[in-house]
């Protein structure tokens, strides 16, 4: 027999709602609020202190087992991942089992297996309990931590971080991590290909041996089964699990901001900017403020509330804009969280701290919190049909000291909220003016416009891994100007004398891209006609330009290369293109000067256009172009491009960079020019397509 | 141990699925109304909420090939509003009272549904009959749309690593059949659409006898019924011929195969194999296939690639189940430092052990294991349930009952099945070979 609590709670007061007329210009009142059933679970404890918690559900002939380990947040310095990864380790081997022999006892009955180093959860049909339970034992008890293993993890890691570099969410999220919580705080590391590189095995093992203990655990077990017959099965397999002591870590709780301070990474060229506004706040699980502080955020950024009606709805700023309010047992935190349109980014930020003020100014009127109400209260119900809610409920209330029927009075407390109250936990909770506003954009068009929500005046600059920049960038030499700057580059690499003389031009380079040798080969004629045969492997693609009309041919055929693809084709093929800049319709601007590579660099924005922008840096000592960053289109989407040039080297009087490192996102490609060749007298056929 | 595992192999073997399909019988009602509506009804009473989905029987394969995106278009429209619900209030009717919603439109098929507390239930009728009545399009509601739509294939495709991966291999695989284009299709052709397209759209396909409407949850049968004809009974039946495409994609003589430069990290290899129509007896077989390549870490792909040679860091296989033959899709992803050559020659290779060697009698029982899992765990909510359900009558010739029967078609496959798919449809003529590569220094220009 289940016993189950009936709890009661009405949505809303309803007349009588039996055989309404059907007037379809209204929509049909709602029925008497339902039950809201929280079955009840029961538990119990091994001689080695795991309680064990039995949720039963017989609608289908499946269960799963969810254990949780409870200890404190962990500082893991600059072998930041360790932690993580000895989860990972788990399912990877034990002393009796291979990996290989694990993935297939597990695949073997239909069941699946996960670990992390909180915990580990198991699921399959009734009739493999057993047998899933033997394996999953055998994970936690005894794993074997091998190097072979570990070094898989690491490279797969390293792979998934040079993917994600070029993720604005990701980025944004470190740096509400690194902002919130500072230096030193278990809740603001992340990994990074260095601390992935320190990382050793015997850590991974020092991790699972001080914390892995049945004494700070919970075993949720939920499904179609009973406390009678799980009991003795959890008893075999977990009973000699040994218990043993286990450290407790304290931390200094961060500071919030003592006023709004605004941080930007920069990605170059990005068409969207991802806004994080935010601090960390003191609010527990549990605590009398938590269903309050969270239905006050659901107003504010629930759903479809305040914020999304005013970003998306009434500005079409964005796809979403939302806010969330966590309660957590260490230190919890407030983000309002959206991505949008480059040019609206101050708009944006404005409208969202407006939003903000707004909560703590005036109480919501009692249609808005109703509704907010039913959101909070049609989700719960919504969330019960997953059998494992009830279980999360029972971990909860274990691990956090809640009284027993927390989330039997959840509802009711709910309804209790008042319009007061929320504005009392506005004012606590939402601080539009100590704040860290993070925006990861386009920093050159976004950077001057966000000044204005800094009471300093200061925008700081980090770069992908929440590291301050070095922006201190030295002051601007009286009188320079880009002009200046191209025109001493121009000096540098020869003087424009011998830039003219050059009719045509036949450059040769090879590098390795991806394990393939590729070679390219680039003929240029002036004015602006090009012929470039990439080839890479056994691949070959070429792109034949003659001034008017531009094809890229492939093993798959023809295609004509038309539109956008075909301006910037126009432009980049013309030779000396820096020459005479206006000519082009390219303006330029000398914004600063920064380090590349460890040399100072002047920092010039060229503009061809209205849409076409892009960035070149120029030695300050030499007058040599050091990099250059533009965004490049593709079929989907752009991405920015950064190419480093060096190892000048003289032919026929004027310089060339013989050395080309191309960065994409992570990929990065060296070239090395073999050769280049001036005054070929190239044919103008070599530039006509092939008929 | 080892006695107990035994047994159950045996009985399963035998006919534990028939034991099974007792224990957990969806106990479905379903009929027609007058006008043509399809309704299918399921009570459920475990918890307080019902889940109210309408199928529409249109998909981007109705569209004309200068009006692709059509279908996934009239998606966003039919959110706009009623004759007696105003632009916006949709969401909000929904929101207030404490549901969720949402819409999506595939190949065949387009499926709105409500997720709503169970008192609430009326109202998810409401909102569906109100739009499937007297949907109320205008040149506003048009224009905000195709806003929205462009945003959404941005974040969706566009700014997605591997996002037009669909898209190309669709492109790529097909010549004649409207499963070349996707149902996201082309922006270009939506702002070409006038008004009286969109009315005459509706008018065709969103209509009742084109429509399945699937309710799983907390209510009464009985009184679910007298609802349903309150709401959807006055709804006219369509008067205009439905547009379904006879297009038979001629078969596939030899392999097709590109390169795409995209803006990636890491090489993917994607391989694309024509395969029957869903529900025919060598889908089953082809479906098993998928569970023994990619399913679970001892899955083929993943065990050799990703763990043992380590050059994948991710490996999938999925049988696109359409109406008309679809296709069976390889998608792997190379770990850093591995060339997609490399990694395709590795996939070819386990392709081939599958052609040449049965599989064994224990990895076959693993495959049987692994399906019975997915079917049991499929029936989890009550959403899953009745768009299944719809699934079901609509794709299976009105065979609703396989959501409870589907599972012995599948232990109808034999291990000589699974070789004979092998062999039959991942041969090299019928593949379309896609290499996703970073785009290589010095390139100038796209070709498209």
């Amino acid at each position: 027999m289940r016993k189950s609590y009936i709890l009661l709670f009405l949505v809303f007061i309803t007349s009588s709602p039996l055989f309404p007329q059907l007037g379809r210009n209204t929509p049909p009142p709602p029925g008497p609020a339902p039950e809201i059933k929280l079955s009840d679970y029961e538990s119990f404890e091994l001689q080695n202190g795991l309680k064990v918690f039995v949720v039963e559900n017989h609608k289908l002939p499946v269960v799963s087992f969810s254990l949780v380990i409870d200890r404190d947040p962990i500082f893991e310095g600059d072998s930041a991942g360790y932690v993580a990864m000895a989860g990972e380790l788990l399912k990877t081997g034990t002393k009796s089992r291979t990996k290989d022999q694990i993935d297939e006892e597990i695949d073997f009955i239909g069941a699946s297996l996960s670990t992390s180093s909180t915990g580990v959860s198991a699921s399959a049909l009734t009739s493999h309990t057993d047998k899933l339970l033997e394996i999953m034992s055998d994970v936690v008890i005894n794993p074997a931590f091998r190097q072979e293993e570990l070094d898989k993890i690491k490279k797969q890691t390293l792979s998934e971080l040079a993917s994600a570099k070029d993720e604005p969410e990701t980025i944004a999220e470190r740096l509400v991590q690194k902002l919130y919580y500072g230096q030193g705080h278990p809740y603001s590391e992340f990994e990074t290909e260095e601390t992935v590189g320190n990382i050793k095995l015997d850590m991974c093992r020092n991790y699972y041996d001080s914390f892995f203990k049945p004494n700070i655990a919970y075993l949720a077990v939920v499904g179609d089964i009973t406390k009678k017959d799980i009991e003795p099965l959890i008893n075999k397999y977990f009973g000699s699990w040994q218990k043993g002591e286990v450290k407790h870590f304290k931390y200094t709780p961060p500071q919030t901001p003592s006023a709004n301070t605004v941080a930007i990474s920069d990605r170059p060229n990005a068409v969207q900017s991802t806004i994080r506004i935010g601090y960390p706040v003191e609010l527990k699980i549990g605590s009398p403020d938590a269903i309050k502080a969270g239905l006050t955020n659901t107003i504010l950024g629930g759903g479809e509330f305040r914020l999304f009606k005013n970003l998306r709805e009434k500005h079409a700023y964005t796809y979403g804009a939302y806010s969330r309010i966590s309660p957590d047992k260490l230190i919890g935190n407030f983000t309002a969280f959206t991505e949008v349109k480059s040019a609206v980014t101050d708009s944006a930020v404005f409208e969202i701290l407006n939003e903000m003020k707004k909560m703590r100014t005036e109480a919501p009127a009692d249609k808005e919190l109703q509704q907010a109400k039913n959101y909070t209260s049609g989700n719960f119900a919504i969330a019960l049909e997953k059998p494992s809610t009830i279980a999360n409920f029972a971990i909860n209330i274990a691990k956090y000291n809640l009284p027993r029927d927390y989330y039997k009075n959840y509802l009711k407390n709910l309804q209790a909220v008042s319009a007061s109250d929320v504005l009392e936990m506005a004012k606590k909770y939402i601080e539009p003016e100590k704040a860290y506003i993070i925006v990861v954009g386009n920093a050159r068009d976004i950077a001057p416009k966000l000044k204005r929500f800094s009471p300093s005046g200061q925008v700081t600059s980090y770069d992908i891994y929440a590291q301050k920049l070095d922006t201190s960038a030295k002051k601007l030499p009286e009188g320079t100007s880009a002009r200046k700057v191209l025109d001493n580059y121009i000096s540098a690499i020869g003087g424009r004398e011998n830039l003219l003389k050059i009719k045509d031009r036949t450059s040769e380079m090879t590098g390795n891209v991806q394990g393939v040798e590729v070679n390219i080969t680039i003929y240029q004629k002036q004015p602006n006609k090009l012929l470039q045969e990439i080839k890479a492997g056994n691949m070959r693609q070429s792109i034949v330009f003659n001034g008017t009309n531009a094809y890229s041919l492939t093993p798959a055929g023809r295609k004509e290369i038309t539109g956008t693809s075909l301006n910037d084709l126009k432009l980049e093929s013309t030779l000396n293109l820096l020459l005479e800049p206006e000519k082009f319709g390219i303006t330029s601007q000398l914004s600063g000067i920064e380090k590349v590579e460890g040399k100072d660099a002047y920092r010039i924005e060229l503009q061809a256009g209205t849409d076409k922008k892009w960035t070149e840096y120029y030695d300050v000592d030499s007058g040599l172009k050091l990099r250059q960053i533009k965004s490049v289109a593709a079929p989907m989407g752009t991405a920015t491009q950064t190419v480093d040039f060096s190892d000048y080297r003289n032919v026929e009087g004027i310089k060339y960079p013989f050395r080309l490192r191309q960065t994409l996102g992570s990929q990065q490609m060296d070239m090395q020019v073999t050769s280049i060749k001036v005054n070929n007298n190239l044919k103008d056929s070599i530039f006509e397509v092939q008929k | 141990m080892a006695k107990r595992l035994l047994i159950t192999a045996v009985l399963f073997i035998s006919c534990s699925f028939f034991l099974y399909a007792q224990e957990v019988k969806i106990n479905f009602t379903e009929y027609d109304l007058d006008n043509g509506l399809h309704v299918i009804l399921y009570p459920d009473n475990t918890t307080p909420i019902v889940a109210v989905t309408v199928t529409y029987h249109v998909g981007s394969k109705n569209e004309k090939p200068d009006r692709t995106g059509f279908a996934h278009f009239f998606e966003h429209l039919m959110f706009e509003g009623s004759d007696n619900i105003k632009r916006g209030e949709y969401f909000q009717y929904v929101q207030n009272a404490g549901g969720e919603l949402n819409a999506y439109t595939s190949f065949d098929e387009t499926v709105y549904h409500e997720v709503l507390p169970s008192n609430q239930t009326e109202l998810g009728l409401w909102l569906e009959s109100e739009r499937m009545f007297h949907l109320k399009i205008d040149s506003v509601g048009v224009e905000t749309q195709r806003g929205v739509v462009k945003e959404e294939r941005k974040e969706r495709l566009d700014n997605r690593p591997y996002g037009s991966l669909m898209e190309q291999t669709f492109a790529h695989a097909y010549k004649l059949h409207p499963y070349k284009w996707t149902p996201i299709g082309s922006v270009q052709y939506i702002d070409r659409a006038s008004l009286s397209e969109f009315m005459d759209f509706y008018k065709t396909f969103y209509v009742p006898n084109n429509a399945v409407l699937s309710i799983a949850g907390d209510f009464e049968a009985g009184k679910m019924k007298d609802l349903v004809s309150k709401y959807f009974a006055g709804i006219p039946r369509g008067s205009k011929s439905i547009y379904r495409p006879g297009i038979v994609e001629p078969e596939q003589q030899k392999e097709v195969a590109d390169t795409v430069y995209d803006n990636i990290q890491l090489p993917a290899v994607v391989k694309a194999f024509h395969i029957p129509a869903q529900g025919t007896d060598d889908y089953y077989a082809i479906d098993m296939l998928t569970t023994l390549l990619s399913s679970g870490e001892s899955s083929r792909f993943y065990k050799e690639l990703v763990d043992k040679e380590q050059k994948a860091l991710y490996t999938g296989s999925f049988p696109f189940s359409l109406e008309d033959p679809g296709l069976f899709l390889v998608y792997c992803i190379a770990n850093m430092n591995v060339n997609a050559r490399d990694l395709d020659s590795s996939i070819d290779r386990e392709i081939l052990r599958v052609q040449n060697e049965l599989i064994s009698e224990h990895e076959f029982t693993k495959l049987r294991n692994q399906v019975e899992d997915d079917f049991v765990k499929s029936k989890n909510t009550n959403l899953g349930i009745a768009t299944s359900l719809a699934n079901y009558y609509l794709f299976y010739k009105g065979n609703t009952n396989l959501i409870n029967t589907e599972l012995e078609r599948y232990m109808k496959v034999t291990r000589e099945d699974i070789k004979r798919v092998a062999d039959k449809y991942l041969r090299k003529s019928n593949e379309t070979l896609l290499y996703y590569l970073p785009k290589p220094l010095g390139q100038k220009g796209e070709g498209k």
